[in-house]
């Protein structure tokens, strides 16, 4: 059997980079692009057409997973069956399916939620004052980013089978930060980008009330945003929401609080 | 006044090239900010494209694609509402309240996309069972093109043929309406922030939204430096738990921190 040189294993990662969810679909979502990027290392490792056609077809079953951790898992699946051939089959399935969702919520919470929290909200700031800076950096950023999967990939090859053990304290310390980093973030944009601000102006005799700065304002800055805030939070809770849904309801709300003039 | 179509086929374009972006690379052309800006250079304003973006950026965060579900798509529509705004010298009020229902109905296109690959998926299924092994390969390329379609034949129709219709449109509308959408401009972000408390585990660190509330309702720190001090609050605790099993001397001053802004820290 042949072994499996540096040159696999970075025509694995181009192919992950760049084809991953080319053929995404309902049905098996990622499993298409996963068994293109890996499609190349079959064909070294199994000369048999009969058992290749095997493995091509399991290769092509459901997976699903933020695309720059699934490198952990393709640099496992190498190692594993350059060692053991088909008869780790079952293996590879297993491997597959127990790391796809671990590794999403990972990946999710540090490259999709906090990633883009942080770096786009900074880049949103700078481009509505004009700025494209924070734009360019957030793409910069970007770049820099895609060897992290490389380093991802050889990773999950070293360490095969035990790929787990060998990176889940770091991933959890790192998903740690990342959450906590996340979640202030998340805080500060409450007040700065949700705006809602009281038009009512409570008149009676010679007492005018601005309700927006003598009242709400003294009470908590902010104070409609928070209360919108908990009330979408709790909206998404709810069965039969989804987010295009909420999006209608936070319509109508607008529409209607602007004409009734509670809402400026 | 109408697009030149040299300006709409390269706007299309980037509408192809940012969902594929999104998909795959995820370097960030995706983001409405830097697509804006991309869209205001395309047409010649790249303020107006950057302001336009910015503000559609901070109203969808948090309203990312997780596991394939089907999103507002805020993209196609800071792309299009874009054009619109520089060709019509529309205010960013206007652009928001076009952006918006383009998001909606641009929905449909990428369930679309999701949709017609499933058919690329058997024939893959049928390719390897005949020993076509380069041929299954060839099936996931294939999906790119109707991932790209998917974003570059709205935008190419929409701008094509929607200048006019959008001026008389926008004429058109009632004034409670344009303000609505205006007041649902600033209100709108509060889905993309409860999306975000909903994937980040708000029970156990609850703490820290507050921190970073007052940081910002109190004390109007920017961004970036909000963020330095969550970082350097979370390095003190994950590394001094790491250390040893008893709280050190760094997590006791984190804590008290947090206590001074009035968290109970009872996990």
């Amino acid at each position: 059997m042949s072994k499996l040189t540096s040159k696999d294993l970075k025509q694995t990662f181009f192919r992950n980079l760049f084809a991953s969810s080319t053929g995404w679909n309902y049905e098996k979502m990622m499993g298409l692009g996963y068994c293109y990027a890996i499609l190349p290392v079959m064909k070294k490792l199994y000369q048999d057409p009969e058992v290749l056609k095997r493995r091509v077809k399991s290769q092509l079953q459901f997976f699903n997973c933020t695309a720059i951790m699934s490198n952990l898992v393709l640099g496992a699946n190498m190692a594993i069956e350059e060692s053991e051939g088909e008869q780790s089959a079952e293996t590879i399935t297993a491997l597959k399916t127990g790391l796809m969702g671990p590794l999403s919520g990972v990946g999710d919470t540090i490259f999709g939620v906090t990633w883009g929290t942080v770096f786009f909200s900074i880049a949103a700031y700078m481009a509505i004052e004009g700025s494209p800076i924070g734009c360019i950096l957030a793409l910069i950023l970007g770049f820099l980013k895609i060897p992290l999967g490389y380093l991802f990939l050889k990773i999950g090859y070293n360490q095969g089978a035990k790929v787990v053990d060998a990176v889940g304290g770091t991933v959890q310390k790192v998903t740690q930060i990342a959450s906590m980093v996340g979640l202030t973030v998340v805080g500060a944009l409450i007040p700065t980008v949700v705006t809602a601000t009281s038009a009512w102006v409570y008149k009676h005799g010679k007492v005018t009330v601005n309700v927006q700065t003598d009242v709400l304002d003294k009470i908590l800055p902010s104070l409609i945003p928070v209360a919108l805030v908990a009330l979408t939070y709790w909206l998404l809770g709810r069965k039969h929401m989804n987010s295009t849904r909420v999006i209608f309801i936070l319509l109508i709300l607008a529409i209607a609080l602007y004409s009734l003039k509670v809402l400026a | 006044m109408h697009i030149e179509m040299w300006r709409i086929l390269l706007l299309a374009l980037y509408g192809a090239w940012s969902i594929y972006d999104g998909l795959n690379t995820a370097i960030g052309f995706k983001g409405s900010a830097v697509t804006g800006m991309f869209v205001g250079l395309i047409m010649g304003d790249m303020t107006t494209g950057l302001v336009i973006g910015g503000t559609l950026q901070l109203m969808s965060l948090g309203i990312g694609s997780y596991g394939g579900a089907s999103v507002p798509d805020y993209n196609t529509a800071t792309i299009i509402s874009t054009a619109f705004a520089v060709t019509n010298h529309m205010s960013t009020g206007a652009a928001i309240g076009l952006a918006i229902p383009i998001s909606l109905l641009a929905v449909n296109f990428d369930i679309f996309a999701r949709f017609v690959n499933t058919f690329l998926q058997h024939r893959a299924e049928a390719y390897a069972d005949q020993g076509k092994i380069n041929a299954v390969g060839r099936m996931n390329l294939l999906g790119s093109v109707s991932w790209s379609l998917s974003r570059f034949l709205p935008i190419f129709v929409a701008l094509w043929l929607g200048n006019g219709f959008v001026k008389e449109a926008l004429a058109a509308l009632p004034q409670w309406f344009m303000g609505g959408l205006k007041t649902a401009g600033g209100i709108l972000p509060a889905l993309g922030i409860a999306i975000l408390l909903k994937y980040l585990p708000l029970n156990k660190y609850f703490a820290f939204v507050l921190i970073g509330f007052a940081l910002a309702a109190y004390g109007k720190i920017p961004m970036i430096g909000i963020s330095i001090v969550a970082l350097a609050i979370a390095m003190l605790i994950t590394f001094a738990k790491s250390s040893n099993g008893q709280p050190t001397q760094a997590q006791t001053v984190a804590n008290t921190n947090a206590t001074q802004l009035g968290v109970d820290e009872d996990e």
